[in-house]
């Protein structure tokens, strides 16, 4: 039966950030992740939390999806939030076990709070939510491939990623029957001790290894047969056009990000 | 266009086990013939499919293809892109991660620039008839347009040679016949030449010119008809003849009246062949029973009883419906046959019997017990064992022994207690007690199958599933395992079969149970089942080949009983047919 396997998360549309090339998306991606780091003041957080509110309506994903994303973190979050509300300056606001809070630490436990989850946002946006993974790998090897004269095997990489990604379902399925093909042996995955359970696993895990490898060596013959021979030499089918889009987006998010980071050298204010 | 004079490769400790070594093969394929290459498994014919596109080099003697001698990295490559090749397992061969990049790898890889790329792309996948499924991610294909695709691939390279390994193998016969028929047609509209690596003797039909590897070398070589002519050694290496072929040589050993060269080839012929010893000889042989026996012992108690079973993969999706109000029971002692097409929901039947799967609505009973109470599936899965399509997949013990007795754990059992058991399932498929204490992944593929079945069998089930047990044999194992399974039918064990060949099928089963788009299409004896044809039809299912030449002599004796799955039976049945006739006349 087919079933549809979804990698990440990546939500299927043709928005305007759907459509950007992946290359400019990755590099907007970090760019952003620095921005939101950079951000010290309040102003600039308003700032660049607003323009994501933006991307994100320019991304057309269920706002459910975005905010998901930060869920991996929450503890980070709590523990930053935590962390930064005792260590500020001033009167207290709150004595608790001798610990103060005060405003200047409530307000950079919150500021904290904000630059993190932009960060993670930002990234899901333009990476998981709107890139399907296999052009995450491309973008990311024709980015890199001015390592190749360092002898970094940027292609390769990219290479074992696409065929990793290629293969997941297979080996999902496979997954599935050998489980199915042990409990029909009488192996019982949910009971007994965890030494049993660790045995359990075994059992699905060796087969389930000998199987990748043996696809391995097929695979490995069957590009070989179509005259692989590494990167050298190689023509793409997946070609990446730049469009003006691409450049005028990319303008615009360069300026915000210029406007965050010299902004402070003129814009003042207590926060 | 391919010449080997004298090739040799000689086993290499570096290589993979399945390669096997050949020796002082001679062999020449001229442009746009087909060749089949036959043997059985571990001859070394997958090996000569590696020399022919260079992707093992000889060791001694010439290989050349296209006069191109694969010697350096250059000459290499060109023989590779002069021939395409089609492996045997449809999901190992995909690379890309939607079916047009599959295709667009080969040309990336000769860098091929864009535009070029893109129009042979597009071409490969016309000719291919896959253009419609360009998209889509290589998991939600079934395995013949798998097949096709690896198809395409290779056309895009525009090779003037295909080379089948064994690429028919995990298709359903539907498929297969779908897929050789593209084969075909490429052959003709683009004078490709096709070698075929099989042991499908069907197919060797399709051949101008056969080779049969046995050992490592040619053993017999000729038309098909020529190697056909000598049936006996082709059953010696291990194969099989064509089954018209086999009932004619069947009749001519009976009669005395041998066959000239030729005289059986086609099916035509074979029947005129038989007709006409039939009449010559007629009085003079004495005639033998005919039918076999079938279920002569009184049917037993119900085990499984299946009533309204309905299952669907997705409830928003009426075509994932799998299994739609189906009902029968199965008997202590029988051996039932469950056949479909493809998707007819034959492997989701099989998963309910031992609550695998759950239906949503109807019930399943075991031994007594419903297969939906949890407190049950212990007992049930103990005592039906559920064996899996390529069932050697899921070895992973140190030793063959320790992978038997896996099904014992949780079993309070002495470990003399499991040595007996271990010992007693071995022994009941025919694996040799010295082969116990090695590891699994030492023993042959049909070693590896038995070690499997083994481990049900420890369980001392009392009823055995098997889905498709012959899957990926070649005829000697797979007439042994159908064989093992008739035996242990013969020694009570209640056995319940999956496949794909109503050959296979019809010889061994008492009742068969047909499934059509997840309905019971039908459900009898094999004679009732493969009677009525046009029923059988709806299913997309065929007559099984012996029954089929038995009807063309339907008009001449109305007597014969055409219900005769086995070509000795059926030749038997033809001689006493036409021994009442004569007593009739």
């Amino acid at each position: 039966m087919a079933r549809k396997i979804s990698l990440g998360r990546y939500v299927q549309g043709s928005s305007f950030i759907h459509k950007l090339d992946p290359r400019f998306k990755l590099v907007i991606s970090l760019f952003m992740m620095v921005v939101s780091l950079l951000s010290r003041d309040s102003w600039q957080i308003a700032l660049v939390t607003v323009v994501t509110a933006v991307f994100i309506r320019l991304a057309e994903v269920p706002l459910k999806d975005i905010l998901k994303s930060i869920r991996p973190i929450l503890f980070l979050l709590i523990f930053a939030f935590i962390l930064n509300i005792f260590s500020g300056e001033g009167e207290p606001l709150v004595s608790f076990l001798g610990l103060d809070i005060t405003l200047l630490g409530l307000m950079s436990g919150i500021k904290t709070l904000f630059r993190l989850s932009l960060l993670v946002m930002n990234t899901t946006l333009f990476l998981t939510l709107t890139t399907t993974p296999i052009l995450i790998a491309d973008a990311m090897e024709r980015l890199l491939s001015p390592l190749n004269r360092l002898k970094f095997p940027v292609h390769e990489m990219a290479m074992m990623m696409s065929i990793a990604l290629r293969f997941v379902p297979t080996l999902l399925d496979e997954a599935e029957k050998i489980m199915k093909a042990q409990s029909s042996r009488g192996a019982d995955y949910d009971a007994g001790g965890p030494i049993r359970k660790a045995r359990g696993l075994i059992s699905i895990l060796i087969p389930l290894f000998i199987s990748a490898f043996r696809r391995a060596d097929d695979l490995a013959t069957a590009m070989e047969a179509r005259c692989y021979h590494g990167g050298e030499g190689r023509t793409r089918f997946r070609v990446m056009k730049i469009r003006p889009d691409d450049i005028v987006f990319s303008i615009m998010v360069a300026l915000i990000g210029a406007l965050v980071f010299i902004g402070p050298t003129f814009i003042r204010v207590p926060f | 266009m391919i010449r080997f004079d004298k090739a040799s490769f000689i086993y290499d400790e570096d290589l993979p086990q399945e390669v096997h070594a050949v020796r002082d093969i001679s062999l020449a394929v001229s442009r746009g013939s087909h060749v089949a290459v036959l043997g059985r498994n571990g001859s070394g014919k997958s090996t000569v499919a590696r020399l022919i596109n260079a992707l093992l080099l000889v060791r001694d003697g010439v290989v050349e293809v296209g006069g191109v001698r694969p010697l350096d990295d250059e000459s290499i490559y060109l023989v590779r892109r002069q021939c395409g090749m089609v492996f045997q397992n449809p999901d190992n061969q995909i690379i890309g991660t939607t079916v047009e990049e599959d295709v667009a790898f080969g040309p990336e890889n000769l860098g091929m620039p864009y535009e070029r790329m893109v129009k042979a792309v597009d071409q490969a996948l016309a000719a291919a008839g896959l253009s419609h499924l360009r998209t889509r991610a290589p998991h939600e294909l079934s395995g013949g347009q798998k097949q096709k695709l690896a198809i395409a691939g290779a056309l895009a390279m525009q090779p003037h040679c295909l080379i089948l390994d064994e690429a028919t193998a995990m298709l359903d016969p539907e498929s297969a016949a779908e897929f050789l028929r593209l084969v075909e047609q490429l052959r003709q509209d683009r004078n490709l030449t096709v070698v075929n690596i099989t042991h499908n003797m069907e197919e060797v039909l399709l051949a101008d010119y056969v080779y049969v590897i046995d050992d490592g070398r040619v053993a017999l070589e000729g038309t098909p008809q020529g190697v056909f002519d000598q049936s006996d050694t082709v059953i010696g290496l291990g194969l099989d003849v064509p089954r018209h072929i086999e009932i004619a040589s069947c009749i001519a050993k009976h009669t005395g009246l041998p066959l000239a060269p030729g005289e059986a080839f086609s099916f035509a012929d074979a029947v005129d062949a038989v007709q006409w010893r039939l009449e010559k000889a007629a009085g003079t042989v004495k005639s033998a029973a005919g039918r076999r026996a079938r279920l002569t012992r009184e049917p037993g108690d119900t085990l499984i009883e299946v009533s309204h079973l309905s299952y669907t993969y997705d409830a928003n999706d009426p075509s994932a419906q799998a299994l739609d109000d189906v009902s029968f029971t199965v008997r202590r002692g029988e051996l039932l046959g469950i056949v479909g097409h493809s998707g007819s929901g034959k492997s989701t039947l099989i998963q309910h019997l031992n609550a695998l799967l759950r239906p949503p609505a109807g019930k399943v009973q075991v031994l007594g017990l419903d297969a939906s109470v949890n407190k049950n599936i212990r007992q049930i899965r103990r005592q039906l064992g559920l064996l899996f399509q390529y069932p050697e997949h899921q070895l992973f013990e140190e030793t063959v022994a320790k992978d038997i007795a896996f099904g014992l754990q949780g079993q309070k059992l002495t470990p003399e207690e499991i040595d007996l058991r271990v010992l007693e399932a071995a022994e009941r498929v025919g694996l040799s007690s010295e082969l116990l204490s090695r590891s699994p992944f030492e023993l042959s593929g049909g070693q590896k199958r038995r070690a499997a079945i083994a481990g049900i069998l420890v369980m001392r089930p009392d009823i055995l599933v098997l889905d498709e047990p012959a899957a990926g044999l070649d005829p000697q194992g797979k007439a042994e395992i159908l064989n093992d399974a008739v035996r242990l039918r013969d020694q009570g064990v209640t056995i319940l079969i999956v496949s794909h060949n109503m050959d296979d099928i019809a010889r061994v089963a008492d009742r068969i149970l047909v499934l059509n788009n997840g309905r019971l299409h039908g459900l009898g004896t094999p004679a009732e089942v493969f009677t009525d044809e046009v029923r059988l039809q709806q299913a997309g299912l065929e007559v099984p080949r012996t029954m089929r030449f038995l009807q063309a002599f339907e008009g001449v004796y109305p007597e014969l009983h055409t219900d005769c799955f086995e070509a000795d039976r059926a030749a038997a049945a033809l001689l006493g047919a036409a021994g009442e006739a004569q007593h009739g006349a």
